[in-house]
């Protein structure tokens, strides 16, 4: 019986690991297999010296053991035993892993090198990301939940958090770097192509944890700074009798003691900057579009798409005031 | 006649216990070496500045060139000790005072070994990593 259910027990096996491999292949925003920055190639060239290097010695051990088992198993002599346990048990794994270690350890200088001109400072909060970039004469531009970065210089992001550990990751650009309440962190990216590559925090940081992402897009450095000339600018007057209408619920339901609005009476520094909110690719830190009825179920609904959320959800609202609401947050580009 | 065999078993004792300390050695001095080093750089890297790194290599450096010279040192005592080419005992196995002091000498020497091993690799990042990043 256990004969014939293994055999399909395998299969089945196989086919799983089939499907996860196919589920790999993506368009690769947030994969390590589509490194598009400097020190995820690195990485990437890391992984697979390693990975290779496992492979050899998995194939070395099991063929020597299989040797012994299976094709040779008569009684070896006491030199080539001697011989064997030294050179295979002491020496090849010092010289190995030795080899191992000087090539890996200068890779551990990259995403630790100075930024070359631009510095971000990121602060993660529940469940969101604070972005500050710091313009040549010490001023600060914030936005949140999207990170813009020039390709082919090194920028430069200075990490921390607010109440707990997260941890800061765009597979496609780096590697991981920490974010300790109360304690700065560095980590450098290099995006080497244009593209959207989307971030995710990497540490357990509490129920919305998996729901806290960001898109990063790497752009043409001069793209960047018209880029981030627009972002300084303040918010834009709302077009429109929906949009007016909007920010006028914006300030009657008190939106801005948590959120700021740069130009308006909204200078509320809990939530995430919406100055700009509608030129960003996502919202809620990277789980729903810019679309308007985005704006709309996610005001409404806050608490139900990011589970313990600090913003309520403002369900009481009538569907008109969320409308002009949506049109007002979608005008702010 | 019993005492003294008794005496012989003493002074035995003696010279065995002070083989039985060697054997703790190399580890001890891997031990040193590496919380050394890393309280050096820890404090040298958050307090000194850069300044102070190339100073910090040479020291590593020279602590690192004398824990190896003093295992080697051990390793060599501990290899006559183990006394393995002239008589091919591998395990020493017998209870005898002889055995006893072979096998002793057996361990001093693979400790010796892995403390080599051990200094060799904790020196590398200091070789080959010249910043505090």
């Amino acid at each position: 019986m256990t004969r014939r259910t293994w055999p399909l027990r395998a299969w089945t096996l196989v086919a799983l690991a089939g499907v996860l491999l196919l589920s790999a292949c993506g368009e690769g925003r947030q994969s390590v297999l589509n490194p598009s920055g400097r020190d995820a190639l690195l990485l990437y060239d890391l992984a697979r010296v390693m990975f290779v290097g496992a492979l050899v010695l998995w194939l070395l051990v099991g063929g020597l053991f299989v040797y012994v088992t299976r094709i040779n198993p008569r009684e070896m002599s006491r030199r080539l035993a001697e011989g064997l346990i030294v050179g295979g048990g002491v020496l090849f794994p010092v010289v190995l892993l030795g080899g191992l270690l000087v090539y890996s350890l200068p890779l551990m200088q990259a995403p630790r090198e100075a930024d070359e001109g631009l510095r971000v400072h990121i602060t993660a909060e529940q469940w969101w990301w604070r972005v500050e970039y710091e313009l040549p004469d010490g001023g600060r531009v914030t936005s949140a939940n999207e990170l813009r970065l020039p390709v082919g210089a090194r920028t430069g992001l200075v990490l921390n958090a607010h109440r707990v550990i997260h941890a800061f990751w765009v597979p496609a650009l780096g590697g991981k770097a920490d974010m300790i309440p109360g304690r700065e962190t560095y980590l450098s990216l290099l995006p080497e192509a244009a593209g959207t590559y989307r971030g995710q925090c990497a540490e357990f940081c509490g129920a919305s944890h998996a729901l806290m992402a960001f898109e990063t897009v790497a752009m043409a450095p001069a793209d960047f700074e018209a880029w981030l000339a627009a972002e300084a600018q303040d918010a834009a007057a709302p077009q429109g009798e929906d949009a007016t209408r909007g920010a006028q619920v914006f300030a009657r339901e008190g939106c801005g003691g948590c959120h700021t609005v740069r130009g308006t009476q909204a200078v509320g520094q809990v939530g995430p900057d919406l100055t700009h909110v509608g030129s960003r690719l996502s919202l809620g830190a990277g789980i729903l579009g810019v679309e308007a009825p985005d704006f709309a179920s996610w005001i409404a609904h806050t608490e139900t798409l990011k589970p313990e959320v600090a913003m309520p959800s403002y369900d009481h609202l009538p569907p008109d005031d969320l409308t002009a609401l949506a049109a007002y947050l979608g005008g702010l580009e | 006649m019993t005492r003294i065999t008794e005496n012989e078993d003493a002074r035995e004792f003696r010279s065995e216990a002070g083989s039985l300390w060697r054997i703790t050695f190399g580890p001890l001095i891997w031990a040193v070496h590496f919380a050394a080093s890393y309280g050096a750089t820890a404090l040298i890297c958050a307090k000194g500045g850069t300044g102070f790194v190339e100073g910090l290599r040479l020291g590593i450096g020279i602590g690192t060139g004398v824990a190896l010279v003093a295992i080697a040192w051990l390793g060599w005592q501990s290899w006559r000790q183990w006394d393995l080419l002239r008589d091919r005992d591998w395990e020493n196995d017998q209870g005898t005072g002889e055995d006893r002091h072979q096998f002793l000498g057996h361990a001093a020497f693979l400790l010796a070994v892995i403390s080599f091993i051990g200094v060799s690799y904790v020196a590398l990042p200091v070789l080959l990593i010249g910043t505090c990043r």
